[in-house]
Formats: structure tokens, sequence, C-alpha cells
């Protein structure tokens, strides 16, 4: 039977050491032309935690996720006011190494979307990009990721062939690895499994657990059981605004806004 | 509180919500009829108690699988969660009446030998009386989600342990002074504790109202809601 | 409703059904496919049999009051009124009263120097006589088309003799004509090897001349060198004459059916051949030799006769020298309108036009090919870099890479449209992906975009070169000519002579189809050249098809 604890969560963590924080949105603002998608949003995101982003379509969750590796700005018409700071740095800011900022911000997108190259040369791809000419140095990163993405043991025998004829599951796994071979510090998720069928959906929600030993993992999804049973953190986005953002336990128990209660429980909102 | 976009979910919960009602009604109306028929004596009854409490049993049997239903087809979280939690929880202790009043109907029955009467005590029939005030309060409190008369069941169940504690002492100084007569008052305290016990539930079932409306748990001296400002007692 | 209920058989439910749609489609595609197959077949089969050695036969038929005799092969056979008889022979009192259709044969006789016309219409009803004398000996020669005959005797050393006849004629005759053909040789190895050298020895010295003034003292030696250089350059042409008088030495005496001798050198003949003494085999591999012929041969006789090599050569050179142009441009441009440019009105405008010249009607580019390319380009290229030959243009006259250019001019909104189409259909998350990695977007074009359009862009290449093979208004205009003296390539410096004129199919067709002096004999040739045409665009078509094909199979990841 379900039990229910005794304290609030909230109390316990501020009693614990105060976790980093990875990513500090401060003031953040956007607009596709004269369309406001996000309404000053102020979070933190903290290291090594999964922080999960909610909300119907179109709240701005993925907007907002796409802010931290700047691929908004494949986008014309955008205007972003405001900061996130990462390392001390407002990766907004115009002189920021755009290159440099996605190798450290990996990405993983709602589609499975491998190269139509071999699997070896899909996650070698990152890596050449960057420099990487050493064969050696290239295998052994390959392996890693694989095994990282815990896919190595799928594919060591045929890494040579095209990633294309691999399951979507496994695709998308695939990419996990081909982000991670980078060794990116934050892994933003954009609906990882909403293309997958429920086993493929839990390996990766397996990985996820796994890799936050290692990254700072933010993650959006429709599914919102998927968010409670992955994230520590929850943002729960509504019309481009934020309007709460709690531990994912206090959200999926005891929501402490009316339309984050709504949204979660199932109701017009 | 909005409705569901799925009109289903809304039906089911409001069938546990009936359900748990209806088995609130049979409690209460089983708490009563124990102890008319202890008082007038009345054979009949107290067997009419005794049967109706599988009916009770089958009730809150039919309650829990529902319940399970609901968590496991539709996962429900915040209020949603709450709310099941809860009435499964309310069930149990309604049950748990159900057999206190049918012990009480027991000793009824056994009492009915005795020349003297059980009825003649004061102190049983006032404990009796603010118990099923006490129940009726919470189930009403469970049923309007009324955090106020919640409060007021869990606080006047200090003064039905107040009046139990007196009940007790005071039997267990005319078991000294009337040996003879310890039958009877053994079974007056047992009656008594009953009676406290379903207090006690009525006091958990008032205590569940506050977990499903404001998600705090109140129990054991935990947490308590100064903070809210509707309430201060 | 009953599911299982009867089926509504009116024609309203028919016409619903949509059963008459499939069968009006069904229809369509059947036409479409019969009359494709069927101009197919016929530029085959009136192509082909051009090739096949039919039987030739002695045939006597009165002309007027007189019998002539020829030898002839028969080429259609048709049937016309009694009324057009009349009118164009104007005598029907050989023709029986009730015959009302006149049947008539068209005739190859050959010879068409000593007895001509080579070919004739002859009405059956006249013809008394026809026999397939084994004998009949059919001659190609280098002019004057064939020759048909009974061969009486060969000359030996310029002299004839009667010892050998019949069947030794033919043996001596055979290796006679083996015998010159390797005199041939000898002189075309002569040629290039020792006086082409010579020549561009002479035209270097005399150059050198020309640059030295008179004063200077390195003249003397060059000019001894030019007498060495002459004196040796007259030594092998007396090498060669010599061996052109052998070869014009010997003779055959060849006997038509009226018993006139004509005598034919043997260095005019190609091949000599008995048709009526082939077996099937025999048929199958003149055919085939025939065939050979016709592809690998330079064309003679005002493009009558012999091969069409420097057209197909020409044609295959164009249009890959075309595609080596429209594919880096088109590409190139496809890349900036729909990776690069700002996709405003500019943008659009820019694309409507390019889809607009496409329609464009060929001529319209060879006439600005004609003006740009050969007259402002080709003058200014000549004006810079080849002023010693002029007035004579070296560039500044249509060529082999104006015509090339032309084409791609022509070409290049295919290429851009399909290649467009291509970068299109990429889905946007392979770009997002490899952005996400860190990768620039010229990173991203070039390792993930482009290699996986790289079939669309192929598809695109295909069209165009269908489109270029097959055109010829323009070219007439920009470098095609009925006859090229040499080929675009050769082993001479540079190699590629993309100033030279060169021959193409598809004006071949039309020079030898409607600018012929002898159109009896031109005809089976444009079925021919037209069948070839076909052949080499399918070709061309067909491989790019199936690099294509391998292509999209590796992009969706079952090939490796």
């Amino acid at each position: 039977m379900l039990s229910i604890s005794e304290n609030q969560p909230e109390t316990s963590e501020s009693s614990a050491v105060t976790p980093e924080c990875s990513l500090r949105v401060k003031d953040l603002n956007l607009a596709y032309g004269d369309n406001q998608a996000l309404h000053n949003i102020n979070l933190d995101i903290l290291k090594y935690n999964v922080t999960a982003f909610i909300g119907p379509s179109g709240c701005g969750k993925s907007t907002l996720l796409r802010c931290f590796n700047r691929m908004n700005d494949l986008i014309e018409k955008v205007s972003i006011t405001g900061q996130i700071l990462f390392d001390d740095a407002d990766i907004l800011a115009p002189s920021i190494d755009v290159a440099m900022l996605r190798k450290r911000i990996g990405m993983v997108f709602q589609q499975p979307n491998p190269f139509p190259k071999s699997i070896y040369e899909n996650v070698a791809y990152g890596l050449r990009i960057h420099g990487e000419r050493s064969k050696s140095v290239l295998d052994g990163r390959v392996e890693w990721a694989l095994r990282n993405a815990a896919l190595w043991d799928e594919v060591k025998d045929r890494l040579g062939d095209g990633a294309l004829s691999l399951s979507g599951g496994q695709q998308q796994r695939l990419v996990i690895a081909r982000a991670i071979a980078i060794e990116p510090s934050v892994l933003l998720l954009d609906e990882p499994a909403s293309a997958l069928d429920p086993i493929s959906t839990l390996k990766i929600e397996e990985l996820i657990n796994q890799l936050k030993d290692q990254y700072t993992i933010i993650i959006v999804t429709h599914n919102m059981q998927q968010a409670a049973r992955v994230s520590d953190h929850t943002a729960f986005l509504y019309l481009g605004e934020l309007i709460e953002f709690s531990d994912t336990d206090s959200i999926f128990r005891n929501p402490q806004k009316q339309q984050t209660e709504d949204y979660i429980t199932g109701r017009y909102g | 509180m909005h409705k569901h976009i799925s009109e289903q979910y809304d039906a089911e919960l409001a069938q546990i919500a009936d359900l748990l009602m209806e088995m609130g009604g049979l409690t209460e109306s089983q708490l009563n009829n124990s102890f008319t028929a202890l008082i007038t004596n009345d054979f009949d009854m107290a067997e009419t108690v005794r049967d109706v409490e599988s009916k009770l049993n089958q009730l809150e049997v039919e309650l829990d699988g529902r319940c399970v239903a609901i968590i496991a087809r539709r996962q429900p979280t915040a209020g949603d969660l709450r709310n099941v939690i809860s009435v499964m929880k309310a069930s149990t202790d309604l049950e748990r009446v159900g057999d206190e009043a049918d012990r009480i109907a027991k000793l009824a029955i056994e009492m009915m030998d005795h020349p003297t009467n059980a009825v003649q005590n004061n102190d049983l029939r006032n404990i009796h009386s603010a118990v099923v005030k006490m129940l009726r309060r919470a189930l009403d409190a469970f049923a309007r989600m009324d955090i106020e008369s919640a409060l007021r069941v869990i606080d006047s169940d200090a003064g039905v342990d107040r009046a139990y504690k007196k009940l007790v002492g005071e039997n267990i100084d005319q078991m000294r002074t009337n040996p003879q007569e310890i039958e009877r008052n053994i079974n007056i305290i047992w009656i008594a504790r009953a009676l406290e016990r379903i207090g006690d539930h009525a006091k958990n079932i008032s205590e569940y109202v506050i977990y499903r409306v404001k998600g705090q748990d109140v129990r054991h001296g935990g947490t308590r809601i100064e903070a809210d400002n509707e309430t201060n007692t | 409703m009953e599911i299982y209920s009867r089926r509504d058989r009116s024609m309203k439910a028919w016409f619903a059904s949509g059963d008459p749609w499939v069968w009006l489609q069904a229809g369509a595609i059947g036409i479409s496919i019969t009359a494709v197959l069927g101009v197919l077949l016929l530029i085959a089969v009136q192509g082909l049999s051009h090739f096949w050695p039919h039987p030739v036969e002695r045939i006597e038929y009165l002309e007027g009051e007189n019998v002539t005799k020829v030898f002839g092969m028969l080429v259609e056979r048709d049937q016309i009124s009694r009324q057009q008889y009349l009118e164009s022979s104007g005598i029907t009192s050989d023709l029986p009263e009730g015959v009302d259709i006149v049947t008539r044969r068209l005739i190859k006789t050959a010879n068409r120097r000593s007895n001509p016309p080579d070919f004739r219409w002859v009405f059956e009803h006249r013809i008394q006589h026809t026999s397939e004398p084994p004998d009949v000996l059919v001659l190609e020669r280098l002019e004057w088309g064939n020759a048909y005959g009974t061969p009486q005797a060969l000359s030996v050393n310029g002299r004839f003799t009667e010892a050998i006849t019949g069947e030794r004629l033919m043996v001596a005759l055979a290796q006679e004509l083996r015998h010159i053909e390797a005199l041939r040789q000898q002189i075309e190895t002569l040629q290039r090897e020792q006086i082409q050298p010579l020549l561009l020895k002479q035209e270097r010295l005399r150059e050198n001349l020309r640059a030295t003034d008179s004063a200077d003292l390195s003249r003397t030696g060059v000019q001894e060198q030019l007498v060495e250089v002459q004196r040796a350059y007259q030594a092998f042409n007396l090498q060669i004459t010599n061996l052109e008088r052998e070869i014009a030495q010997e003779r055959l005496a060849l006997q038509d059916p009226q018993g006139r001798v004509q005598y034919e050198p043997l260095s005019g003949i190609i091949r000599a051949w008995q048709p009526n003494q082939f077996s099937t085999l025999d048929k199958v591999l003149h055919f085939a030799g025939n065939l050979l012929g016709f592809v690998l041969d330079d064309p003679r006789e005002a493009n009558t006769e012999g091969g069409v090599f420097p057209a197909i050569f020409g044609t295959v050179l164009m249009v890959l020298i075309m595609a080596l142009i429209v594919t880096p441009f088109g590409v190139i441009a496809a890349i900036y309108l729909h990776e690069y440019a700002h996709q405003g009105v500019l943008v659009k405008t820019v694309r409507v036009a390019v889809n607009n010249l496409a329609g464009v009607p060929s001529i319209v580019y060879g006439v600005f090919g004609l003006g740009f390319f050969v007259y402002f380009l080709g003058g200014s290229i000549d004006a810079l870099f080849f002023q010693d030959a002029l007035p004579a243009p070296t560039f500044g006259t249509p060529g082999l890479i104006w015509a090339s250019l032309t084409l791609a001019l022509l070409t290049v909104p295919i290429v851009i449209v399909s290649t467009e189409e291509g970068l299109s259909r990429i889905p946007r998350n392979l770009r997002e992906g490899s952005m996400a990695l860190g990768a620039t977007k010229a990173e991203t074009l070039f390792k993930v975009i482009l290699p996986m359009a790289s079939p669309a862009i192929l598809t695109g290449v295909i069209l165009a070169v269908s489109r270029a093979a097959g055109e010829v208004a323009p070219l007439m205009l920009v470098g095609v000519v009925k006859l090229a003296p040499t080929l675009a390539i050769d082993g001479n410096f540079p190699y590629l002579h993309l100033e030279r004129k060169f021959m193409h199919l598809g004006f071949h067709i039309y020079d030898v189809g409607f600018q012929s002096p002898n159109v009896e004999a031109a005809r089976p040739l444009v079925y021919a050249t037209a069948l070839l045409l076909i052949t080499i665009i399918v070709g061309l078509n067909l491989t790019a098809i199936s690099l294509r094909n391998r292509l999209e199979r590796y992009y969706r990841g079952l090939g490796a």
C-alpha cells in the first residue's frame, strides 16, 4: 500500500548539502516576432539532477529547452532577453561560441535522428567535428559512449551496419550515445521517448536514471507519469509562463497551484 | 474543482465517494442500533446488527477493489491520488467502527441475562452521543471536504477520551466496593472502550479529510496546520 | 444495412464503385505504352534491317520495249492504283484489264557510277525473270556506294590473268584485300609515327625562325635543321607514295547482267561478299559486322555510307562535359537558394525565374550561346590568348565547349529544381541533430545534407542529360557540324580540344534524313541513327539511375 511520508520533502532537502546549480535562468523572455512565447522565466537547474519540463502543447517547454543550447538561433525573427548563466557565463551573449556551447550542452530530439551512416560513424560524428582524428581514440570513445548508452552489447558486432537498420528504441539510445560521446556536462532531452514503444521507453528512462550521476539532465515530456518516474524536479509551464517549479514529489502529490493540479490530474485548465 | 477531461474518471471517483457514504450511513445506523439494543434489551435488534456487520465487510472489500482499480488504471496524481488514498483509508476505519458496533451488540446480548442494565450509566450514554456526533460530523466533513468541521471532530476526541478515562476509573471503584457487579462493570468498560475506539476512528477519518484537502499529514502530532487562516481552534 | 445483401448492379453503382476510372487509366496507360513500343519497334526494325545481308537477285524486266537486266536487292514493295500508274508511266497497254492495283518494288541496284540510278522502282508485272545467281559479288567501296556484279578476273601485278576463276578467284581476292589492308596500316603508321612529328617539328622551327630576328646567329642552325626535317619528310612521303601505288595497282573485273565489264581498283574496296552463298550463320556474322562498322567507323559519301562513330563520340563527350559544368553550378545555386538565401520576395522571384528558364525554347538558348559564348566570350579569349592566330578564330567560333555551356545553361534549371527538392526533403531534425553536436552549418551541409541529397542531385543530372542529349536546334548554332574532320580528343597536347567543332547524332539524323543527296540510301541510316541515339540516352540514363538507386539504398540504411 502507498505510504504517506511523514515529512515535507522540501524541509529534508534544505537541511542537506545545497546541490550545485548548473544552469540559472534569469528573467528570460522570448518572442517569435510579435508572439511572446516565454514570459519572464526564472529557474535554477541543479547539477546531477533530472529536471523535467511539463505542460500542455505550445506552453513553451521545448522553446525553453532550446534556449539552453541556442537551438532557437536557427529560427528567424527570434528575440530573447534575460540571461541563462552556465559556469557564470551568459550563454545568450552574442560572444558565446555556439559550437563549443553545444559541445558542452548536448541535445536529443523527439524523433530518433541518426545520420544515414554506420553506427560507428554516428557516434564518431561529433568527435570528428571537434577535430578528433586518431583512430584508437575514436574507437575508445565510441565504445565508451555506446556502453554508457546501454547499447554496446546489442551493436558491438555490427558497428559498420547502417544506423537506420536499428529499431526505434535502439536508434534513440544511439543518438544519446552520439550526444554523450563528446562529453557534454548537460543533456537536453526533448521528448526522447514519445516516439517509442513502452519497453523502449522504460529502457530510455532507466538510461536517464544511470546517466544522471554524470550529467545534468533536462527533459521535456508530454508524459506526466514519465516526468514523475525519472525527474527529481519538475517545472510546469503554461502559456509561456513558469507556473510552478518544485521537487517532483511535491508536484505530483500536492501541487501548490490550481493550474498545475488541473493539468496533472487531467482536468480542463 | 474542475471536471476531468475523462468523464468516466469523474464517475468512478463519484462512485467510490458514494460507496464510502453508503458505508458511513450503514455504520452510523449500526452504531445507533447496537446501542438501542443495549438500552432496550432488544435481542432481535442486536441480532440484526450482527447480521448487517457482514454487509459492511463486503462494502469495504468492494470499495477497496474499486480504489485499487482506479490507481491501476488512472494513475491518479495530486488531489485525485489523495482522494483515492483517503477514501481507502476511511473505509478501513469505517469497517473498524462496524466491528466495534458489532462488539457492542454482542455485549448487549450477553448482558440481557443480567438483572441490572448497563443503560443506567449516564456516562456511557454521554460518551455514546458524543461519539455518534463525532462520526456523523466526520462523515459530513468528508462529504463536503470541510476542514473546519474535521478539526472540530479531532478536537472533540480529547473530551471523549477524558470521559472514557473517568468512566473506567468510576467502574473500577465500583468493582472494588461491589465485587458482585464485576461482570457488569467489565461489560460497561468494554462498551465504553468500543465507543472510545469509534471516536478514534472518527478522528482518523477527519484527519484524512485534512490530508485529502491540504495534502498535509496531521496524524500522530505531525505538522499542525496552524498556518491556515480559515480555521483556528 | 445488410452486409451480405446482393450487390447493386445498376450503372450508377458501377460508376460509384470507381471501376470505370480504373479501366480508363489502364486504357490510357496501355495506349501510351503501345505507342512508345510501336515507335521503338518501327525504328529498330527499319534501322536494323538495313544491316541484314539480303540476297541479290538477277532481275530481267521490260523497260519500254527493251529488256533490262540488273542485279538488285529488294528494299520494299508497295502498291499503287491504276490511276497513279497511268500518271507515272503513261502506258497501260501492258496492264491486263480489270487489274486495278499495281504492285511495284523498290530495288537497290547499286553501281551508281557505271549504271545509275542505284535505286529504282520496278513494276512486278513487267518483271520477266528473277533468279539468285550464287556468284553475285557485292563490293563495299570507299566511293560511289556498293557495286554488284559477277567477278570475272583479278589482276596480278596490274595485269589480268584468266588463270584464276571461280572459288580460287574469291580466295585470291580476299588475300589481296588483306594485303592492301596491311599496306594501309603501314601508311597509317608512317603518317602517325613519322610524318606527324616531323610536321610538328617543322612548324616549331618555322615559329622559331619568325621569332628570332635576322641577325641572330642561331638562325642558320635552325635553318639547317629545317632543311633536314624537310628532307626526311620527303623521304617518308616517297615511301608512302610507293605504298599507295602498290595499293592502287590491282583491279577486279566485274560484269553486270547486261554483260558490261567494269574494272574496280582494289584500293577502293572495303569489303567484298557473296550474299547469295551465305548460310544463316554467315548472315548473322555479316549483320554483326555491319552493325559494329556502323558504330565504330567514320562516315563516308556525305554521311550516307560508313559509320557514325564521330557523332556518337561527339554526343557523349558534349553531354559529359555539359554534366560536369551543370552539376556544380546547379547544386551550388540550389544550396544557396535553399540553405543560405533569406526566403524573401527576391528569392521567390529568382526561383520563379529559374523555373521559367526551363520553359524557354531551346533555339533561344542557341542564339544566346552564339551571341554571348561564341562571339563575346570566345572573341575575348581569342583577343587575350590567341592573338597570333587572328583573324582566324580559335575559340571565337562555334565549338564543343560553347555547345556544352549552352546546353548547361539550358539544363541548369532542371538540376536546381531537383536539388532544391532533395534538400527540402531532408528532415529538419537531421540538421538539428548535427548542429546540436556542435557542427557548423557548412559542416552539416557537407557531412550530412549533401550526401543525403545526392540521389536527388543525380536525378536532376539524369533529367538534364536526357534533355541535353536530345537537343539539336541550339547546337546547330554553337558547334555542331555535319562532318567534323577530327575528334575533340586525340593524342596531341592538350588532348582535349574544347574549341573544335563536333558531330552529333541528333544533327546527323537531320542531316542524313533531309540534306542528303541520296534519299533512298539515307533513309535506313536515319532509323539506325535514331535507334542509336535512343540507345545512348537510355544507356546514360540507366547508368545514372543505377548509381542513384545504389545511393538511395545506402541512405535508407539497408546497405552499410
